[in-house]
């Protein structure tokens, strides 16, 4: 979140292979992370300030996805596929959760006719 | 040979489940009469000779590696002390079934299954010459505990079981935290892991006062939770009012016995100097538990529950003897471990049969059975004369020696030397109001006799089984019509093998004495040898001084009196 | 003086060969011989193994008892089983007592029978105290009358527990043997443990036996009270076990007299201060012991009250044999309790110094006086005649404790044995009465039984009894009392004792023969008792009552109506006879020395110039000497005793219920008496009822304070939870919010952490 931070922390990767090949010239790591951070915050914020179930849901999904970003841009960067492997396992979770957690949403709304998320509190201490 | 005195009973714990119910209470007591046959044919075909070095009869050991990394065995063995023990748990075991064949009918397979796990957990214990076997052992007898409280239990079951469970347990943990400092200290000075009591004896020996000092706190909050001593004891009473009689009858038996015997095998010989340090206020509590508590029992009206704070009162002289830490006080000690397992077992048989004939404990409620129970009020007045300890029966020979030791273990008194006295920590005084507690003892004990035996008959009014409230489980008054009025002959089965001991034990009790001889005198030594790391402690900045001669006590004595 | 020379011409003929060696006339033991007495030429002899038959054969006859019971046996079968048994130990005590007297005295024998406790204190050093038994002439006395005695009741409960047969016949008899066992043990035994055991033994005898009549509450009552102030006692003894060990390392007589030789010396020269404070302290605990078990002030209150027990039992143990085992622990141990004659020493500026003023002789003697006078006093105002008998045994035991007191051990035990024989007999002839009488005792409905058909051999028994109780010149009463009167008048500073004991012995005079008079002479009268009869029905014997003449369905005011007295059989006629004249002949114990023999010539002897015992240079009553004086002066004090009562009782009574002494209004005083000075009130208010008030206390203290503090940790992790539950909101933008702030938190954390 702190490009300045990011920046300083980058020189301590150092990649046995040597240099990273670049598939865009000019566009580093630091590009990838940077929008992959971006569309964190933008789904936190999403996920905090809307009540709609099924937006807060797509929220999540969009943090999802930034983190996917990274895990590929840091298998990039280190040149093995470690990251794409790790993402192509969270997509099927993803998945899997997605049809689950829209499942849930149909049924809360047949409970309450609302997909307000503010009106459940059953799990109150 | 002794894994088998284990692995009979849970065999028989592991066929229970698959039976049916009509065999289970058969199978039950197969499995805890084999072993029972199986642990006299040990003990008659060693012709142990009991004078031999320490007692410990080491033609038993058996080492069976488990965790080697750590040092981890289950290394099995006996001495004569848990020798003893082990007997004690034997004979109770098919005592506890036969006194239960009436009073449970529902959920029997449970029931004897636990009783079973029960019975082999506590031979463990007795026999386990490793910690961590020994700690297993210890904390598994709690689970068929809390099951047997918690299902077959009067009223209040369920926070009884829980009570006792955490109770003990909380103990325990301190308890355990201690034993596993020594196995560290031990580790971290030569390198390797062991478990093995005796390398931790030897090893927690060399450790200084002051650490001694900290680490019998640790284990005595444990163990003496288990035995128990006067402010950890509140568990007990209710535990025992609401378990089942032989819940009750193995928990008076054996179980307390856990603690006194960590105390004595684990914690003394672990720990002199810290058990030095800790004399005159141990002894000081054990003497409040036998007289203020005994005034406890004096003013109950549940039976049960009068038993069981006679318990507590009992065990209290028990403990006055083990601190007064010279042969008498310890030998007394250990006798009266098997002394109170026999009469005050035997006196919850006698509650629990008239318990299940007329569904009352009250003294209010109940009376003069001796009209309509001759031969349970015979057996009665037996071991309520047992327990009062008089002579000529069990009781009495340990009570004494408990007392007597807490008596000789000064050198002078008065200033005048003994001739007949031990260097040690208590002394007369202690001794004179300990004393007390036998009269207070008589107080409670006839006054349970004289209102439940004699006097003229008196049965609660709904006497036949129906419309009354707190029938569950076990103790359903259903089928309780089936009894006849006086014990029937399994009953008195029951009683006779303990009514036998308790006079064997009172008229002849010099096999057992010296049996127990060498043990004790072994661990007198290292007290002595102990004396010397806490001279060179005294006056330190931890614990208060000690009494050097006996000067200090009629001051203690005092102090008590005001306390009361 | 005339009679002294009558005693001595009588001596050559009864005496045994060794009593005439001994010097000294009539009464007091200690004149000449050497600082140590009989200790100082004590030696072992041997003797058979045979004795262990003298507890043996009781204890077998309790079994065979119990074995009755078990068979359900509805016979008087237990009883003759039980009469033979005793019979038969008392023949071989009989045997044992030959054979010691053919030693000549001043010997003992040890007989080893098992070990019993026996165990190393420290390595290679033992505590035993065996089942053994220890035989010298001390023993044989008690042995002889203990064993006889029992015999004869026995014999009178066969028939006087007739009503029982059945379960609480064996019963009965079970304990009966179980107690003559235990006394066995008690007298022989060779240590002072198995001395406890017997102690403790009969104590449970007297428990079972008090509480016989079970479904009765106030017997219970009374056999619980019984148990635990002897109990009281016996906590003296089992400490002052613990300390002869200490001090001497052992508890067995044969070693433990050994070791007290230097401490007589000490004694002997006056050198109190040089014996140890704790070894004077044994005295004084054995006393409590003593005073215990022989109902002595002030735990006397047990033994009035043991009467609820069958009569036969209260002649036998809380009369003639269990009550003296007191006088015997003290007779027993009397060179302990010379030695402790001196002001305790060392005692000062300890928190119970107020004992260093008193010696235990002193306590023995003024305790025993002052319990002989109380009990007298309340047995003059008391109507029941077997309570009055209770209260004159402990009057009389008061007797004892005093001659034991002023070292008159001889005098002590010679009365102890006179009045085991007569008191005995007014107890059987009592038993008589409530037995005939369905348990009546009230003096005021009873009269003239003497001269009913079948009554005169009660009667001539009790007046047997009542004159030896009463000490009318040339009974045995009269000559064992006389040498403990005698030696308090000797010994210089127990004056004031000996005026009380004189005293005492007026009032006892008078109520003896206020009963005599009131019950077995004068008008015929009676009324039945409220039992017609009190016997033990078990639930399985109520066919039996059938079988009698006064069944279950005769009680009631028919009953009362058509009710005749049934004269005593043979059995209990047997035994009056027997005892009565066992009662006279014991009268010739005195000229013949044959207790004083015995006494002397064990370590029960009182060792010349013995501490506490100093004759005051011709102490004198009225300018005579008081071992010849008091022939006279108590045959006097006992004629005004019988006289008063005469005619306050007897002269010009017209009916049962009234006599002259219902004109004597002594007000206040007569009716405190009546109470019994209100005792039994006074321990309850000021010890047993703050005892229960504390004991409430601690069980509200353990409920609420020790409980509740392991209570309170339990609530404190739910409190904790309590506390942290609205965090959970339920809402779950709350929950994202606070997940966000964390991570943010964390992030943060974690960048400052790596900067």
């Amino acid at each position: 979140m702190d490009t300045t931070m990011t920046m300083s922390m980058l020189p301590t990767l150092v990649l046995a292979q040597g240099p990273v090949p670049e598939l865009v010239p000019g566009i580093t790591l630091f590009h990838y992370l940077a929008v992959s951070g971006i569309m964190f915050v933008l789904g936190l914020i999403g996920f905090l300030t809307r009540r709609n179930l099924i937006v807060m849901f797509l929220c999540t999904e969009l943090m999802f996805q930034a983190a996917g970003i990274a895990l590929i841009a840091f298998g990039r960067f280190h040149l093995n596929h470690t990251g794409e492997a790790f993402v192509i396992f969270v997509l099927t979770v993803a998945a899997a959760e997605a049809a689950l957690a829209l499942a849930l949403v149909v049924l809360l709304f047949r409970r309450k006719e609302t997909l307000d998320g503010s009106v459940w509190t059953s799990m109150k201490g | 040979m002794l894994l088998l005195l284990i692995l009979l009973p849970l065999a028989a714990a592991i066929l229970v489940p698959f039976l049916g119910k009509r065999q289970v209470w058969g199978v039950a007591l197969l499995g805890t009469l084999l072993p029972l046959i199986a642990g006299m044919v040990i003990w008659l075909s060693l012709g142990i000779d009991w004078r031999s070095s320490n007692g410990d009869i080491s033609s038993l050991n058996q080492t069976i590696p488990w965790m080697p990394d750590l040092g981890v065995t289950i290394r099995l063995g006996l001495d004569s002390v848990s020798g003893l023990l082990v007997l004690l748990t034997l004979i109770l075991g098919p005592i506890m079934v036969l006194c239960s064949k009436t009073a449970i009918t529902e959920r029997v397979r449970t029931y004897y299954g636990w009783i079973l796990v029960l019975q082999a957990a506590m031979t463990g214990v007795f026999c386990a010459r490793d910690l961590i076997f020994f700690y297993i052992c210890f904390e598994f007898t709690l689970i068929p505990m809390f099951v047997l409280i918690s299902l077959y239990g009067s009223t209040n079951r369920k926070a009884a079981a829980i009570k006792f469970f955490l109770y003990t347990f909380t103990g325990s943990i301190i308890a355990l935290a201690g034993l596993v400092y020594i196995a560290w200290f031990h580790a971290s000075k030569t390198g390797t892991w062991s478990f093995d009591l005796d390398v931790m004896k030897t090893a927690a020996r060399s450790m200084p006062a002051s650490t001694q000092w900290w680490l019998f706190l640790a284990l005595m909050l444990g163990f003496a939770v288990k035995v128990p001593l006067f402010p950890l004891h509140t568990w007990l009473p209710l535990a025992h009012t609401e378990a089942p009689t032989a819940g009750s009858v193995v928990l008076a038996g054996v179980l307390l016995k856990l603690g006194t015997y960590a105390i004595y095998a684990l914690a003394i010989p672990m720990l002199p100097a810290g058990a030095i340090l800790f004399t005159p206020l141990l002894a000081v509590l054990a003497i409040i538990g036998f007289v203020a508590i005994g005034l406890v029992c004096w003013v109950q009206t549940d039976v049960k529950k009068l038993v069981a704070y006679s318990s507590v009162a009992h065990l209290g002289v028990c403990m006055l003897g083990m601190f007064a830490l010279n042969p008498t006080g310890l030998q007394g000690s250990i006798l009266y471990m098997i002394n109170h397992g026999l009469s005050t077992g035997a006196l919850f048989l006698l509650i629990g049969m008239m318990y299940e004939r007329h569904h009352t404990r009250s003294m209010l409620e109940i009376g003069g059975l001796a009209k309509r129970m001759p031969i349970w009020a015979t057996f009665m007045v037996f071991f309520a004369m047992a327990s009062v300890g008089l002579p000529g029966l069990n009781g009495f020979v340990s009570e004494f020696m408990c007392l007597f030791g807490a008596w000789q273990a000064s050198d002078t008194w008065l200033g005048s030397h003994f001739v007949a006295g031990t260097p040690g920590y208590l002394g007369p005084w202690y001794a004179v109001i300990a004393g007390v507690g036998m009269v207070v003892g008589a107080m409670y004990t006839l006054l349970m006799v004289g209102k439940v035996v004699w006097g003229p008959l008196k049965l609660p009014h709904d006497d036949h089984g129906h419309g009354h409230g707190d029938s569950h489980g076990g103790h359903d008054a259903a089928h309780a019509g089936s009894l006849p009025a006086d014990l029937t002959g399994r009953e008195i089965i029951t009683l006779l093998p303990l009514a036998g001991l308790c006079l064997f034990l009172g008229l002849y009790p010099k096999p057992v004495l010296q049996a127990i001889d060498q043990s004790t005198q072994s661990t007198h030594k290292l007290i002595l040898d102990a004396r010397q790391t806490v001279r060179a402690l005294e006056g330190g900045p931890i614990i208060p001084p000690m009494p050097a001669s006996n000067n200090a006590a009629p001051a203690d004595g005092a102090e008590m009196e005001n306390a009361r | 003086m005339m009679m002294d020379q009558m005693m001595s011409s009588l001596s050559p003929s009864f005496a045994p060969v060794w009593s005439l060696a001994l010097s000294g006339g009539g009464g007091g033991g200690g004149e000449g011989g050497s600082a140590l007495g009989v200790l100082a030429s004590l030696k072992e002899v041997p003797l058979s193994a045979m004795v262990w038959l003298i507890p043996g054969l009781p204890l077998l006859g309790a079994l065979l008892a119990g074995l009755c019971a078990v068979l359900k046996v509805r016979s008087k079968l237990p009883a003759w089983l039980m009469v033979l048994c005793l019979a038969g130990s008392f023949a071989v005590t009989f045997w044992m007592y030959q054979q010691v007297a053919a030693t000549g005295g001043s010997t003992f024998a040890v007989v080893h029978l098992f070990d019993w406790i026996n165990f190393n204190w420290a390595p290679g050093k033992a505590f035993v105290a065996n089942f053994s038994l220890y035989v010298d002439p001390l023993t044989c006395l008690w042995m002889l009358f203990v064993t006889g005695l029992a015999a004869c009741i026995a014999l009178y409960a066969s028939e006087y527990m007739s009503h029982d047969v059945g379960p609480g016949y064996c019963r009965f008899f079970f304990a009966f043997g179980l107690f003559v066992f235990s006394m066995a043990c008690l007298v022989m035994g060779d240590n002072l443990l198995l001395l406890y055991l017997g102690w403790e033994g009969v104590g449970l005898c007297s428990y079972l036996l008090i509480g016989y009549f079970y479904q009765k509450p106030s017997a219970v009552a009374a056999a619980k009270k019984a148990f635990i102030l002897n109990r009281i006692g016996d906590l003296g003894l089992a400490l002052a076990i613990m300390l002869i060990f200490v001090k001497f390392g052992t508890i067995e007589y044969a070693k433990l007299w050994p070791m007290l030789t230097q401490y007589l010396q000490m004694a002997a020269a006056g050198q109190f201060d040089q014996i140890p404070t704790s070894v004077q302290l044994i005295a004084v605990l054995l006393t409590l012991a003593a005073f215990g078990k022989s109902a002595q002030l002030p735990l006397y209150v047990w033994l009035p009250d043991a009467m609820e027990g069958p009569t036969p039992v209260s002649a036998l143990i809380h009369a003639a044999t269990m009550v003296t085992a007191g006088v015997y622990l003290i007779a027993r141990t009397l060179p302990l309790f010379q030695i402790s004659v001196a002001p305790l020493a060392g005692l000062e500026g300890t928190w119970f110094g107020f004992v260093s003023q008193i010696s235990a002789l002193e306590i023995v003697a003024y305790g025993g006086g002052l319990t002989a006078l109380l009990a007298a006093t309340i047995g003059m105002a008391q109507f029941d005649i077997k309570r009055i008998m209770a209260y004159s045994t402990v009057s009389q035991l008061g007797f004892m404790f005093a001659g034991l007191g002023v070292l008159a051990s001889y005098g002590a035990a010679f009365h102890v044995f006179t009045h085991a024989f007569f008191k005995a007999t007014l107890f059987l002839a009592c038993g008589a009465v409530m037995h005939g009488f369905a348990g009546q005792l009230d003096l005021r409905k009873l009269s003239g039984v003497m001269w009913m058909k079948g009554w005169l051999i009660v009667g001539l028994a009790m007046l047997v009894g009542c004159l030896n109780l009463a000490g009318v010149p040339f009974t045995a009463g009269y000559f064992s009392k006389d040498v403990i009167l005698a030696e308090a008048f000797s010994v210089g500073h127990f004056r004031p004792l000996a005026w009380i004991l004189l005293f005492t012995a007026l009032l006892t005079a008078y109520y003896t023969f206020r009963v005599f008079f009131r019950v077995f002479v004068g008008p015929k009268h009676y009324e039945p008792g409220d039992e017609l009869h009190a016997h033990d029905d078990h639930g399985h014997d109520h066919g039996h009552g059938d079988k009698h003449d006064h069944g279950h369905d005769a009680k009631g005011h028919d009953a009362k109506a058509h009710f005749h007295p049934h004269p005593p059989g043979w059995a209990i006629n047997t035994v009056l006879a027997l005892l009565a004249i066992a009662s006279i002949a014991a009268a010739f114990a005195y000229p013949t020395y044959f207790v004083k023999g015995l006494v002397d010539t064990s370590t029960a002897q009182v060792a010349a110039g013995a501490a506490g015992h100093t004759h005051v240079g011709g102490a004198t009553i009225f300018g005579y000497d008081p071992h010849k004086a008091m022939y006279y002066i108590s045959g006097i004090v006992g004629a005004v005793g019988i006289i008063t009562a005469f005619f306050l009782h007897y002269l010009g009574r017209r009916t049962a219920a009234t006599s002259a002494a219902d004109n004597l209004n002594l007000g206040a005083l007569q009716r405190a008496a009546q109470n019994k000075w209100y005792v039994d009130e006074f321990y309850n208010f000021t010890i047993r009822l703050p005892l229960k008030v504390l004991s409430h206390i601690f069980h509200m203290l353990d409920k609420l304070v020790v409980d509740g503090l392991v209570n309170l940790a339990g609530l404190l992790p739910r409190a904790g939870g309590a506390g942290l539950r609205p965090s959970q909101s339920g809402v779950l933008h709350g929950y994202a919010v606070a997940m966000a702030a964390g991570i943010g938190v964390l992030g943060l954390v974690a960048l400052l952490a790596l900067r």
